[in-house]
């Protein structure tokens, strides 16, 4: 009877090849040119369409980067699903973004190109419709000046609304299940390079008391690429990022309880049957051919030991001819001592030499450096006792060797260590907070019935939250945090990733713009740009909180625009920076680090 | 193409420039490296654009006459889409006029050391205050190796294991592994 053969789960890397958008119909509804656009700017993907009831889904989806190549070609960019694959150009991808703040509007500017050109738009020197758009939570005010700059100016737009992709994605998931607005409650949001803890409190967004977490998949990717290429540094070429990620969407999981979680890990039997071997395609390298550092310590080492033996050798030669000199000196002297003068004259005449007292200094400088050369001929000798012993033997080729198995990564607690991080930032050497520890402060900071209210409807959405398993860990890592036999309800999105988007598509038909007359809130028109400047946000039920600061705008060189830095009228009191220094002598001052 | 090295040099001395500034941008090319020695030691900008063209035009060097004739063609080839205005500067990238040093964007931290000297409030939200503190509890300890909680660490190379096998597995690193699995917990000692 045969022992039954061990379980093992062997996969392949998908390795998907995008192909390019093509360029969409405009759904332009019966409204008509008032049909706004809804763009989900993530730093990840970004996801666009026009704002129907009819999608359910938006139909442009593509990773938030641009391929620029440097020097002649500079006109030649692809965006986003343009490139098929990532992994050549992946020096040369660019995003807009800086963390989850945009910072590059040359290239936020090629998104929006790509973006207005692919859903249809064709219309002269401006975009017509009004648009709705994503920020970072508390975005900065300069990045919300330069954005509305780029809509209002370069686009022409006549309308703009500003809102926080997670506050989207919690009122759509609350209309989809009916509850009834003011909402209350705690959102945890974890995209690509931050995570947020985000109370609303009444249907409105505590800013105050949010946090942000600088952990999330970008960074857990980048650790699980370290982790494979520091394991396997043979197939480092092949341990690429975009694999990576493949591995974080379909072969890792968060651990309920992790330390009991790795405990099973520990087990043999356990490993074999739950390690994900990944097969690489076959490559036709074989072990040892990379060179190790320690490899090339060898090799100079035995080039110093050659340097070593020739100079040795030399002065060996040299030794000895200075030895025969010294002889055939020596014989001379002894032709005078001996008295055969005409004999030593002679021998001076060949030698080049005047006089006896020449061939006697010649003789003791020669002695001396015969003498020399004997000393260090000995230490030499003395040092040279190692030479040519035992260097690099290569290694036995283990007639065993599995040659499927060579090209085959083992994933095994990494599938679970890089979800964690989240969690435990400390894996990757970050002193910040881990989610949970950070959800826990922000509670502290509020009434036990503010909590109460707060907790009992836990929101988890974004990409990062969707590994099998985090629902349960934050429940039971809420169970240790809340106070014994309390309440608390946590729910993941309907839709983690697209929430957003279909969120903003919602409030934006439940919210049109409006033409002329009435001001909608929520909506920044073009007059509202050009009087309260670049910064101004006009506040909605799933946006940021606006705060009043003015800030000065840094005019181009060429172009002067007088109407926008002076404001014809201020609504409500408005703190002006007083001191306005230029931008160029801010860049000076401040030291250009790079993050 | 002969034809087009005249046509460059004469029209305009702005064209001059860009090329001169594309040349300079690549010290690695040979058109800057070969420019320089018959040029002497140090050069006024605007001297120097007209003599790196005349010297491209002398030495006959091949990388100038793809510069200007794709420049010329790309101009041709790559239209703006219509919904643009074709006139618009960002501000906030100084243009090309202020001097070489302004083309380059804010980054985050630049940006964040302007909003800090804004006048806040103390309870008004900004991007630099809802980052979330340091952390108030110990981090526990796991293997470098294979992330299982690890109880020793390796006096020699600073690795933390769990058992013996991946003790010895640790003393036959390379040094460039050691230094990774250090630099990934971020524990790679600052030498004095």
């Amino acid at each position: 009877l045969l022992p039954p053969s061990p379980v093992c789960q062997i996969f392949s890397f998908r390795d998907c090849k995008s192909s390019p958008d093509p360029i969409l119909d405009p759904l332009v509804t019966s409204c008509g040119t008032a049909t706004p656009i809804v763009i989900d700017n993530g730093s990840f993907q970004t996801r666009a369409d026009w704002a129907t009831v009819d999608l359910d889904s938006p139909r442009l989806l593509f990773r938030s980067v641009a391929a620029r190549s440097r020097g002649a070609a500079r006109s030649e960019t692809q965006i986003g699903n343009d490139i098929p694959n990532l992994e050549p150009l992946r020096w040369l991808l660019k995003s807009q973004f800086d963390r989850n703040v945009v910072v590059n509007f040359e290239i936020q500017e090629l998104i929006f190109d790509h973006v207005f050109t692919h859903l249809g738009i064709t219309s002269e020197g401006r975009v017509e419709h009004p648009i709705v758009l994503t920020e970072a939570p508390c975005n900065p005010l300069h990045c919300r000046q330069m954005m509305s700059e780029l809509l209002f100016e370069c686009y022409g737009v006549p309308h703009v609304s500003y809102g926080v992709d997670a506050l989207y994605s919690f009122h759509h998931t609350n209309n989809q299940k009916n509850l009834r607005p003011p909402q209350t409650g705690i959102i945890l949001s974890s995209g690509y390079h931050c995570s947020h803890i985000l109370p609303v409190l009444n249907g409105r967004l505590d800013a105050v008391n949010s946090k942000r977490v600088n952990v999330a998949g970008g960074q857990a990717a980048a650790y699980l690429q370290r982790l494979l290429q520091l394991k396997y540094p043979g197939h480092l070429a092949a341990i690429t990022l975009s694999r990576m990620e493949e591995l974080l969407h379909e072969h890792s999981y968060t651990a309920v309880d992790y330390q009991e979680e790795l405990e099973k890990w520990r087990s043999p039997e356990f490993y074999e049957r739950e390690v994900h071997r990944m097969q690489l395609p076959f490559s036709g390298k074989l072990p040892g051919g990379c060179v190790s550092v320690e490899e090339r310590q060898e090799r100079r080492a035995q080039q110093l030991r050659r340097l070593q033996e020739s100079n040795a050798r030399r002065r060996g030669e040299k030794l000895h001819q200075d030895q025969e000199r010294l002889d055939r000196l020596m014989a001379v002297q002894e032709l005078l001592e001996d008295g055969f003068l005409d004999q030593f004259h002679k021998s001076l005449v060949e030698l080049n030499m005047d006089s006896a007292e020449e061939l006697q200094s010649y003789i003791s400088k020669l002695q001396l450096a015969v003498e020399q050369g004997r000393q260090k001929l000995l230490h030499s000798d003395g040092a040279e006792g190692k030479t040519e012993d035992t260097l690099t033997e290569k290694p036995n080729m283990n007639p065993a060797f599995n040659m499927a198995e060579y090209h085959q990564l083992f994933v095994g607690t990494e599938r679970l260590r890089c979800p964690e991080i989240l969690f435990q930032p400390s894996l990757t050497g970050e002193d910040q907070m881990g989610m949970m520890e950070t959800l826990q402060y922000v509670l502290a900071r509020y009434t036990p019935e503010q909590q109460e209210a707060l907790v009992s409807n836990v929101f988890l959405t974004g990409g990062n939250m969707q590994y099998p398993g985090m629902k349960e860990r934050v429940e039971r890592e809420l169970l240790a945090i809340r106070p014994f036999q309390s309440h608390f309800k946590v729910t993941l999105a309907m839709q983690p990733t697209l929430g957003a988007w279909l969120g903003a598509r919602d409030w934006a038909l439940e919210h049109p713009p409006g033409c002329g007359g009435g001001r909608v809130a929520g909506w920044i028109s073009r007059q509202d740009y050009e009087e309260k400047g670049g910064e101004y946000l006009s506040e909605h039920c799933a946006s940021n909180v606006f705060v009043p600061i003015k800030i000065n705008k840094t005019l181009p060189a060429r172009q002067a625009e007088p109407s926008v830095t002076l404001p014809t009228e201020a609504s409500g009191p408005v703190r002006m920076v007083t001191s306005s220094p230029t931008s160029s002598s801010l860049t000076s001052d401040v030291p250009m680090v790079s993050c | 193409m002969a034809s087009q090295l005249p046509i460059t040099i004469k029209s305009h001395p702005l064209a001059a420039g860009p090329a001169a500034l594309r040349v300079k941008k690549r010290p690695g090319s040979p058109a800057v490296s070969a420019a320089q020695p018959p040029g002497g030691g140090t050069k006024k900008k605007k001297m120097s654009a007209a003599e790196v063209v005349t010297d491209m035009k002398a030495f006959g060097l091949v990388d100038s006459s793809p510069l200007t004739s794709v420049s010329t063609s790309t101009e041709g080839t790559a239209k703006p889409p219509p919904f643009k205005d074709p006139s618009f500067m960002h501000s906030g990238i100084g243009g090309a006029a202020a001097g070489k040093k302004n083309r380059t964007w804010k980054n985050l931290k630049q940006i964040m050391v302007l909003e800090r000297t804004l006048p806040w409030k103390l309870d008004e939200p900004n991007y630099y205050n809802i980052d979330a503190p340091p952390s108030l509890k110990p981090s526990k300890k796991y293997s470098d190796i294979s992330g299982l909680p690890a109880n020793y660490t390796d006096p020699q190379t600073k690795l933390r294991f769990t058992s013996t096998e991946e003790f010895s597995y640790i003393r036959l690193l390379p040094t460039d592994v050691v230094t990774g699995y250090l630099a990934l917990r971020k524990a790679t000692c600052i030498v004095p």
